[in-house]
Formats: C-alpha cells, sequence, structure tokens
C-alpha cells in the first residue's frame, strides 16, 4: 500500500494493542499536530485505524495566584504581621500592620475580607484583633495553591474558592490517540510505501491513477504571482465598439468613406455659405497635395450652387455670399464625417435610398489646431441619421433619449442651437452618473430644405453628430487626452485601463 | 460664437423690466444667450449663436426680451422720414469693393453707454455679418460736422462714395496725428496696417467725400473731423462692401439700435452709376408662407391657428391664416429668416422645445456593421489572441518619422511605406504634415516612447495610411493597413512570421515569404508577404539603424501588409 508520508507516519507509530497520542506522533515526527491530525482522520476514513478522543480537565494558577503562592495569601500575611505585633492581646492599628504585611492596593481589601471570612480575628475601630488560634500554615487555600502549582490534584481542594477568587482558570483540551484496526494492522503486515509529494501534475500521475495517493506540494496561495503581458484591444476601440453595437441594437447601418475629401461633400452639399468662418478659418486641413477633386457629379453641383445662390422653392432665399466651383472643388481632410452622411444621402455612395433608413459612422475628423490635454488634431465623431416621412424633433429628442441611456446618460437636455445645415437644431447636454458634471454631448437637428432638396431626398432627415473621446474620458477618467490616443499613448496607461463592459 | 456684452441696468431701462441680473441671466438662457463672464469694466458678457445677429447690442437683447416679455407683440417697423441727403457713387470705385448703403438719425442723447453700445454693435457686426470688414464695413460720422450741400445748390445734400489714387489724397484720420494719404495709413496707422490686407492687390481705394474733402476711407478708417461724440445728436451712418443685402441688414440692425434710444431715422438715397436707385435703409418686412401640417409635422405637436398666431407674434412677426397655410411677415432686422423653415423654429422656441416630450421614432430599419468593419474586427480579436496591445495612432505625421528616421527615401513607390503622401497647406504644428504613408512609423514612434515600460512590447494596429494615385476619384488611395511590432530580448524573425502564419490560418489565405530587401530591414532576414500568391506586404527584423534612431536598445521585429488582402 502506498500513502502519503505522514500518514505512513501515523500508521506506523500507531499499536494494535494500545492508544499512541496523536501529541505524541508529532512530537517524535517533528510533524504539525494539524499535519498529523488530518493524516489520521484520513486514514480512519480508510478504516485502518481508530481515534479515541479524551476530555482533560487541568487547572492552572493565575498571575495572581501564582503571586500568592510564592508570597502568601494577603489575609495570611496580615495575620503573621498582626501575631507578630502581638494582636493576640491588644488590637493593633491597621496602619502599621499593612505597612508590616507589606499590603499594597487592592491587596489591602482582599487582605480584610478573607481574614474576616477565614475568621482569623476581628477588625474594629480601624484596629486588628487576632483569633490566636488559628492556623494560617494551615490554609486550605495556600495549600490548595501549593498543591495545584506541584501538579497534584485532589477532590478535595476548594477549587470553587480559588476559582471565584480568580486565582485559578480551569481548562479542558481534547487529546486524541489512535489504535491499529485490523485491516491496519494487516495493510501494515503487507507493507506501507511512503508515496512522494508532488509538485506538479503529470501525464504519467494522471494516466497511472498514481494521483489517487500522492500528496501535492503546498504553495503560498497567497503570494503575488508574475503578471503575464496582456494583449488587448484599445481603450478607445472598445468605447467605439460599443457606441456601434449600441446604433446597430437601434437598426443603424455603417456608412463608411473618404478621409480626404472635396470640399464640396464636406461643406457645400451641407449648405455651408463659402464665406463662413469654418471654412476660412486656418483650422480647415486643406491639403497642399494634392489641391482638386476632378469628379464631381455635375448636377448635383449645380443644383447645390442654386441652392446657395437662391436656395430652393419659391419663398428661399439662398445665401448672399459668393460661391466658387473651385473652392468647393478643392480638397482637404474632412473636418467632419457629415461628408459621407452627404455622399450616401446624395445617393453617390451606395445608390438611391429609398426611406426609411438610418445610417452612422464612428470615424476619424480632422482639425488643424493644437494638441494640448483636452484638444486633438483628429479624433472620433460620431455621426448618425435618419431618413423617414414626417420626422419631427419629438422624435429626435426620443432617438437621442433612447441612445444616450445606454450610456447611463437618463437626463438628455436639448438647447435650441442654430447650425448653417439644420432647423430645428438642438445642442445635446447630459449630466454624467458619477462625476455630475453637465456635459455637451451632441449637435443634432432636422436637414435643412436647402441641403435636402439638391440631393434629390424628398422626405425628413435628422442627424446629429458627437466627439467619442469626450466620452471616452469621461468614462475611463483619462485626464489627458492624448493618453488615450496618439504615439504619445502611455502603454502603463493602456494596460492598467479598465475594461468596458 | 459672438459674444454681447450687457449693461444690465441699460437692458431693464431698454426692456421696461426692474427684474434682477439672476432673472434676467435666466431669461437670456431661454433666449439662447449663455452667460460667459463679466467683462472689465463690469458688463455681462452672453454668448451666442450666430443666427440671431440683431441680438449684438443690448437694444437687441431688450427687444428680444420685451417680445419675451410679452411687452411687445407683433412686427415692429421704425417710423421715417423722407431722405435729405443722397450717396452717389462715382464710376470710379473700386470694382472689388462696389457696393455702398446708409442713414441718417437724428434727435439722438447719446450717454456714455449709448456711445459705447454704438461702438460694441459696430465692431460686433464687422466680426460676423462683415467677414472681418471684408464684405461689409460701417462708418458712422457726425451729421453736423458735414458738408453736403453743392454749389450748385438747386440738388439734395450729397456725398460721394469713390475710388482713388492710393496717394491721391489726404485726410486726418481718427487717432491720427497729421493728415496722410490712405498708403501711408496702412503703413503707418495701427488700424491701417491691422485692416492693409483687405485692400491688398486694389489699384483704387476706396473713400467717401463730402463737400470739405475726404472723410472716411472704408473699410479701414474714418476721418477724425466726423468724429461721433456724447455730443453728436445727428448721425451718418454709410455702409460698404462686397454685398448689398449684407451692408443693407448690417445697415438696418444699427438704425433699429438707434432708434430704440430714441433717434428718427431718415432714409438715404444711393444713386449708382448705372441710374439705379436705391431707397435706404430698407426697413420693409419680407412675406413667407408656412403650412399649418408642416409646423404640426416638424414639431410633433398639434396647434390651433390662434396659438400658432400667437407664437408667432410672441416672435416678433405678423401672421394671418387662410386655409391651412399663414402668410408671416419677417421684419427687415432678422438675417436669419432663409426659408419658411426658420419659422417653425421661431415658433418651437416660442411653445419651449423643453417642454416637448420625446419619443422614439416609429422607423423600423435593420443595422448592421459595414464589411470592413467586420473584417478589421475579426482581425483585431485575433492579434489580441495572438497577445498583441491594440495602439490607436495619429493618421497623421510627418516626413521624418514616416521616411526619413525607417531610412526609407520619401517616395520611394516600389517599397510597402514608400508613395507620394498627402500634404496638408499651412500646417499648425510640424509634426503633422502629411498623412502617414504606413503604421509601422507609428508603432515605432510608441515603443520609442516607452522604452521605461515593462517588456516584452508585442503592439498592433489597424489603421488607416494613404498616397497619392491620381486615378482614384479624390487623388489620395485610402487603405487599411496592419501592423505589428515585437520588441523583446529575444525577439526574432521568427517571431513574426509564426505570427503572420496564424492569421493566415485563421482567415483561410495561403502565406508565403520569399526573400526580399527594404531598408527599413535586415538584409536577409526580411521578406514580402504574400497572401494567395500576392504580395500584400512585409516582415523581417528592423534594421539596427532604425532601432537606434528610435533610442531601442533590443531586437524589435515587424510587419504590415493590407487589411483588404485578408478578404480576397
Amino acid at each position: 500500500m502506498q500513502l502519503p508520508e505522514t500518514q505512513a507516519t501515523v500508521l506506523e507509530s500507531a499499536s494494535a494493542s494500545a492508544p499512541t497520542p496523536i501529541e505524541t506522533i508529532a512530537t517524535d515526527s517533528e510533524e504539525p499536530t494539524a499535519a498529523v491530525t488530518r493524516a489520521a482522520f484520513e486514514l480512519e476514513d480508510h478504516g485502518l485505524i481508530t481515534i479515541t478522543e479524551s476530555t482533560t480537565d487541568s487547572v492552572n494558577l493565575t498571575e495572581e495566584g501564582e503571586t500568592y503562592r510564592r508570597d502568601g495569601l494577603p489575609e495570611c500575611r496580615l495575620y503573621r504581621a498582626a501575631a507578630t505585633a502581638g494582636a493576640d492581646a491588644d488590637s493593633v492599628p491597621m496602619g502599621d500592620l499593612i505597612q508590616a504585611a507589606d499590603l499594597g492596593g487592592p491587596a489591602v481589601d482582599i487582605a480584610l475580607s478573607n481574614f474576616a471570612r477565614k475568621g482569623y480575628g476581628r477588625i474594629e475601630s480601624g484596629a486588628v484583633s487576632i483569633d490566636p488560634d488559628a492556623d494560617p500554615d494551615a490554609d486550605p487555600e495556600a495549600e490548595a495553591l501549593t498543591a495545584l502549582a506541584a501538579g497534584e490534584s485532589s477532590d478535595d481542594l476548594p477549587i470553587e474558592s480559588l476559582e471565584r477568587r480568580g486565582l485559578i482558570e480551569r481548562e479542558s483540551s481534547t487529546d486524541r490517540s489512535v489504535q491499529l484496526t485490523d485491516a491496519g494492522v494487516t495493510a501494515m503486515m503487507e507493507g506501507v510505501d511512503i508515496a512522494d509529494t508532488v509538485g506538479q501534475v503529470t501525464p504519467e500521475l494522471l494516466t497511472s491513477g498514481e494521483f489517487e495517493s500522492v500528496e501535492f506540494t503546498p504553495y503560498n496561495v497567497a503570494a503575488d504571482a508574475e503578471q503575464p503581458p496582456r494583449g488587448g484591444k484599445h481603450v478607445l476601440r472598445r468605447i467605439s465598439d460599443r457606441v456601434k453595437r449600441v446604433l446597430v441594437g437601434m437598426g443603424f447601418e455603417e456608412m463608411d468613406g473618404p478621409h480626404v475629401d472635396a470640399d464640396f461633400w464636406i461643406n457645400d452639399a451641407l449648405f455651408m455659405p463659402q464665406d463662413h468662418p469654418a471654412r476660412t478659418h486656418w483650422d480647415r486641413f486643406a491639403l497642399a497635395e494634392p489641391d482638386r477633386i476632378d469628379e464631381l457629379p455635375e448636377a448635383l453641383v449645380t443644383a447645390v450652387e442654386n441652392a446657395h445662390r437662391n436656395g430652393v422653392g419659391a419663398e428661399s432665399e439662398g445665401y448672399h455670399s459668393p460661391w466658387d466651383e473651385e473652392f468647393a472643388r478643392a480638397l482637404a481632410l474632412r473636418g467632419h464625417t457629415t461628408s459621407l452622411s452627404m455622399r450616401y444621402l446624395s445617393g453617390h455612395q451606395v445608390g438611391e435610398l429609398e426611406p426609411p433608413q438610418k445610417y452612422f459612422s464612428v470615424e476619424k475628423v480632422y482639425r488643424n489646431d493644437t494638441l494640448d490635454a483636452t484638444h486633438l488634431l483628429e479624433f472620433f465623431q460620431i455621426e448618425g441619421w435618419v431618413m423617414a416621412e414626417n420626422l419631427s424633433v419629438r422624435d429626435l429628442m426620443g432617438t437621442f433619449t433612447a441612445f444616450y441611456e445606454r450610456f447611463g446618460i437618463t437626463d438628455v437636455q436639448f438647447k435650441p442651437h442654430y447650425n448653417p445645415y439644420t432647423e430645428p437644431s438642438f445642442e445635446l447636454f447630459g449630466r454624467h452618473p458619477t462625476t455630475g458634471e453637465l456635459i455637451e454631448i451632441g449637435n443634432s437637428g432636422l436637414f435643412r430644405p436647402e441641403v435636402l432638396e439638391p440631393l434629390g431626398v424628398e422626405c425628413d432627415v435628422m442627424a446629429w453628430g458627437l466627439a467619442l473621446e469626450r466620452l471616452a474620458m469621461l468614462m475611463t477618467g483619462a485626464e489627458d487626452i492624448r493618453d488615450l490616443h496618439g504615439t504619445l499613448a502611455d502603454l502603463d496607461f493602456l494596460r492598467s485601463t479598465e475594461v468596458t463592459h | 460664437m459672438p459674444v454681447v456684452d450687457i449693461d444690465t441696468d441699460e437692458l431693464r431701462r431698454l426692456a421696461s423690466t426692474e427684474e434682477s441680473d439672476d432673472e434676467l441671466k435666466a431669461q437670456l438662457f431661454g433666449l439662447g444667450l449663455e452667460f460667459e463672464g463679466e467683462s472689465d469694466d463690469g458688463a455681462l458678457q452672453f454668448e451666442f449663436a450666430p443666427d440671431r445677429l440683431d441680438r449684438l447690442s443690448v437694444e437687441g437683447v431688450a427687444r428680444s426680451l420685451r417680445y419675451q416679455h410679452g411687452t411687445d407683440r407683433g412686427v415692429y417697423l421704425p417710423t421715417m422720414n423722407d431722405p435729405e441727403w443722397t450717396i452717389a457713387v462715382d464710376s470710379s470705385v473700386p470694382d472689388e469693393r462696389p457696393y455702398v448703403t446708409g442713414a441718417v438719425v437724428r434727435g439722438l442723447d447719446l450717454t456714455d453707454e449709448g456711445l459705447e453700445s454704438l461702438i460694441q454693435l459696430q465692431e460686433k457686426l464687422h466680426a460676423t455679418m462683415g467677414r472681418g470688414r471684408a464684405k461689409g464695413a460701417i462708418g458712422i460720422h457726425d451729421l453736423t460736422l458735414m458738408k453736403g450741400e453743392s454749389l450748385a445748390s438747386d440738388r439734395e445734400k450729397s456725398i460721394t462714395y469713390r475710388g482713388i489714387d492710393p496717394d491721391g489724397d489726404r485726410f486726418v484720420p481718427l487717432d491720427g496725428e497729421t493728415d496722410a494719404t490712405p498708403a501711408t495709413v496702412l503703413e503707418t496707422h495701427p488700424t491701417g496696417t491691422q485692416y492693409a490686407d483687405l485692400l491688398a492687390g486694389m489699384d483704387r481705394y476706396p473713400a467717401i467725400y463730402d463737400d470739405i474733402g475726404l472723410f472716411s476711407f472704408p473699410p479701414v478708417i474714418n476721418g477724425q473731423r466726423t468724429e461721433v461724440t456724447t455730443d453728436s445728436r445727428d448721425l451718418f451712418v454709410e455702409l460698404t462692401g462686397t454685398n448689398q443685402w449684407t451692408i443693407d441688414k448690417m445697415c438696418t440692425i444699427i438704425c433699429y439700435a438707434l432708434d430704440a434710444r430714441g433717434g428718427r431715422v431718415e432714409r438715404v438715397t444711393v444713386e449708382y452709376p448705372d441710374g439705379t436707385e436705391l431707397d435706404r435703409p430698407d426697413c420693409s418686412v419680407t412675406e413667407k408662407t408656412i403650412n399649418h401640417d408642416r409646423i404640426e409635422s416638424v414639431l410633433g405637436v398639434s396647434f390651433s391657428p390662434e396659438e400658432v398666431i400667437d407664437y408667432l407674434e410672441r416672435a416678433g412677426l405678423d401672421a394671418t391664416h387662410e386655409e391651412g397655410a399663414y402668410e408671416v411677415a419677417v421684419p427687415p432686422y432678422r438675417v436669419d429668416v432663409l426659408h419658411p423653415i426658420d419659422l417653425v423654429d421661431d415658433i418651437g422656441r416660442a411653445h419651449g422645445f423643453n417642454d416637448l416630450e420625446p419619443r422614439y421614432p416609429d422607423v423600423s430599419t435593420i443595422g448592421g456593421t459595414h464589411d470592413r468593419t467586420q473584417l478589421e474586427d475579426a482581425l483585431r480579436e485575433t492579434l489580441v489572441g495572438l497577445g498583441f496591445e491594440d495602439m490607436l495612432n495619429f493618421h497623421l505625421s510627418n516626413v521624418e518619422d514616416c521616411f526619413e528616421r525607417m531610412g526609407l527615401e520619401p517616395s520611394a513607390e516600389s517599397v510597402v511605406g514608400g508613395g507620394r503622401p498627402a500634404t496638408i497647406v499651412e500646417p499648425y504644428s510640424e509634426e503633422y504634415t502629411i498623412v502617414r504613408t504606413w503604421a509601422l512609423p507609428s508603432l515605432l514612434t510608441v515603443l520609442e516612447n516607452n522604452t521605461h515600460r515593462r517588456y516584452p512590447q508585442a503592439l498592433s494596429e489597424i489603421g488607416l495610411a494613404a498616397s497619392i494615385d491620381e486615378a482614384v476619384e479624390t487623388k489620395v488611395a485610402e487603405r487599411q493597413t496592419v501592423a505589428g511590432v515585437l520588441a523583446s530580448t529575444d525577439a526574432s524573425y521568427e517571431d513574426a512570421k509564426g505570427r503572420l502564419q496564424a492569421i493566415a490560418t485563421a482567415f483561410g489565405v495561403e502565406l508565403s515569404t520569399p526573400a526580399t530587401e527594404h531598408p527599413s530591414f535586415i538584409d536577409g532576414r526580411t521578406a514580402t508577404i504574400e497572401f494567395d500568391g500576392e504580395p500584400a506586404g512585409v516582415v523581417g527584423e528592423l534594421h539596427p539603424r532604425v532601432l537606434v534612431e528610435h533610442d531601442l536598445e533590443l531586437p524589435v521585429v515587424g510587419f504590415e501588409f493590407d487589411l483588404a488582402a485578408l478578404s480576397a
């Protein structure tokens, strides 16, 4: 039979004829008592030994009891001091005796109360007289302390009164002993081999069935282990994915299209006047090379130019601004992904669209600006639009309410706003659930007739855009947007960012 | 966004209200004017969207507040006197700035606050509608200091807008010490140097003359002779620009502001050389028609015609209802009403957009992601499974990072990473001047910036790379590129190749890696990545020169290939 080492030790130490205390086995084998006890129970489970338990009561002196055993009980010392002072004849003032008996603090009260209880004498008006027949040398409590300290015990000892005085403590302990059963004797006769402790589960261990009889080296399971490198999606990508999942769940189809595009698609189709500050401002990322698109849908260019110059329909005015087709053909990095919406709505990207349609994108946009903790030159814009008959601003509000609820923002506020391309227009604000900060979370509206009619769209389109990084900063707690995005990324920051789910 | 400075005592006086500053702030917020802070002289500053430019002064804001309070209703048109003055446009006027308009306002009693407000309105209009004075510029003069009677005095009083030689005449500009020619003003006067660009390339400079001489040099500066002070009672307002409508609207907004201060507007006649005569300012209403159904459809609310008319009147408009449509009169200071849809917005604001109940639209469509996204997601998942940390770098880069530090000749088109980059005009930062042609340089830069972080570092990125291609619609061929680097003390070619094999298996393509040469990699340890026999990218051990250039002190292997090659 193969047994783990500790079990084998217990079995070998046990006898069939008499119980062997586990404590003895533990001492002899230098194994912890707990390990030996555990092994013994396992052997008992296998029917190889029996375990008997006995409870031993022991009495031990407390610290105070030990002091009195050594120095004498306070009442005895008072008696002896009084006897020496001649109190068997005349009473002696207590003050003298306390000093002579070397009593102090609580010992004085203890001496006085027990002196009286044991009939050693009387105390009257602060003077002590003693009973000459009393014999403190035969005090049963003093004798008991001496006996208990010597390990002697007897039922006659005044255990109760000593315990009441707090001079002794009673304890009971369980002692276990083991004794071989017949099966144990048989096993011993057949021979017991010690199984090794093992550190690693091996194929042999498993296929041989050996694992049944081995002991695994215990580890320090509380200690930190070396952390493996973790592959993982970029935190901003995870948030972008989450936004995409929500929009797909709301029935939106994803758009894709060029980052470099003609101003026609970026601005003109959107009814942005050519002298609008955003188009002349230095934050536009115009290209030096290449600088001009050749292919534009001619009919659409004409329709857009007409909308800018004359508006659409009888009572529409258009802009009182210059319009130059060459400017429309200038190439730039898109400042917003609404260029994609224009390409899709015009039918240029995927053919004519019949309502209802819902489209979105979560893609990069570019601003020629300084890079700092909250501004990037390129960032992600969440763009979306719904094309359907008879859309109202209430539909717009309902769509946003549903969208932002998915990100824990439940009190979206709509502030009437102005955009050249939407009417009515709204800025969206929401209070972040953890920071409590009121943040601008988007810009939205119903596309103007001057946008839709040239595109050939005959129903309503509501649209919006917002910056993903704003949402991400609030969700990750990042204070410097550059930690998140770009080549200045801090790997430690990315590695320690919690996953979003 | 425009900012208007408001002296709240003036606002209370003009709006006939006694409300506290806080109450006013709350009401202005409702109008779309957001409190931004206080100016140096204690005025409250409010920011607003650039549609209602009639609110660029305290007078305009007060008018909006009077409508909101119900103190006023419907369209207000100032009473105007008949013209005494003519602005004659001479045929010499510069082609670049052919238009002029104007008005006379009499009987003003300007306080310091009133004058301050007028100057502010002028500057704000310059900055917004005037496009920095290029499209429209305003000059305001003390009428009593102008002399308009011609010697042949059977004519009306008149001033002349003409073009002059840059050094053709002299005048004393505002805040100027001596008389100077327009050309000298542009060179020496602070305001002149500020606006000199607006006249660049012009042979003749715009100038306005009265009988005494040159008194205004638009769009730069007025003459000192006609300077307006708090003692000025009668004003002459002239505007020049590149668009008649724009300067007429700017003029109207100023006239409304001065009317609110008790002035009496007097029309002027503008005479163009072709005989066209304009009667200005144009304080007539514009008519727009809007259908009741369209109002209800856009706002998603049912209204009675009485409610609609009430809302329109509270917005300072007049309306009549007939056969399911409204004939709406729009006052001349409204520059934002381009189309009847803009009136629906006015009704919505008067009703209160925040009182509308959101509803989820009953528009049923089937959603989904783009094929490219699905491919990208699948690859990103595979890369992450292989232990890569997904990066997100800027698409913008510069020639040094993208080429030189990689040992690559710019526009070496035959190698991966080569190609003519799309280049930015006047980049704000030298770091970002081109669209990157490949992504490995970005990953090398991340490694460079993280040498103090724990190794191994396995980084990957799927993102945009682009180069010029005349055959493409936008002249730029954009592609999703896939790049990976492994940096560790024992990184070798095999580590990269093994991972590429895993990717090829996952996407069901045949990988082969014939040897090649690439300036960024070590010869003999570089291969072309071919998927199903088609070249798709490059893999190899980065050249020590490239590593040292990026302050790296351990081997790095890397690869880059086209995402689209996996979907073939």
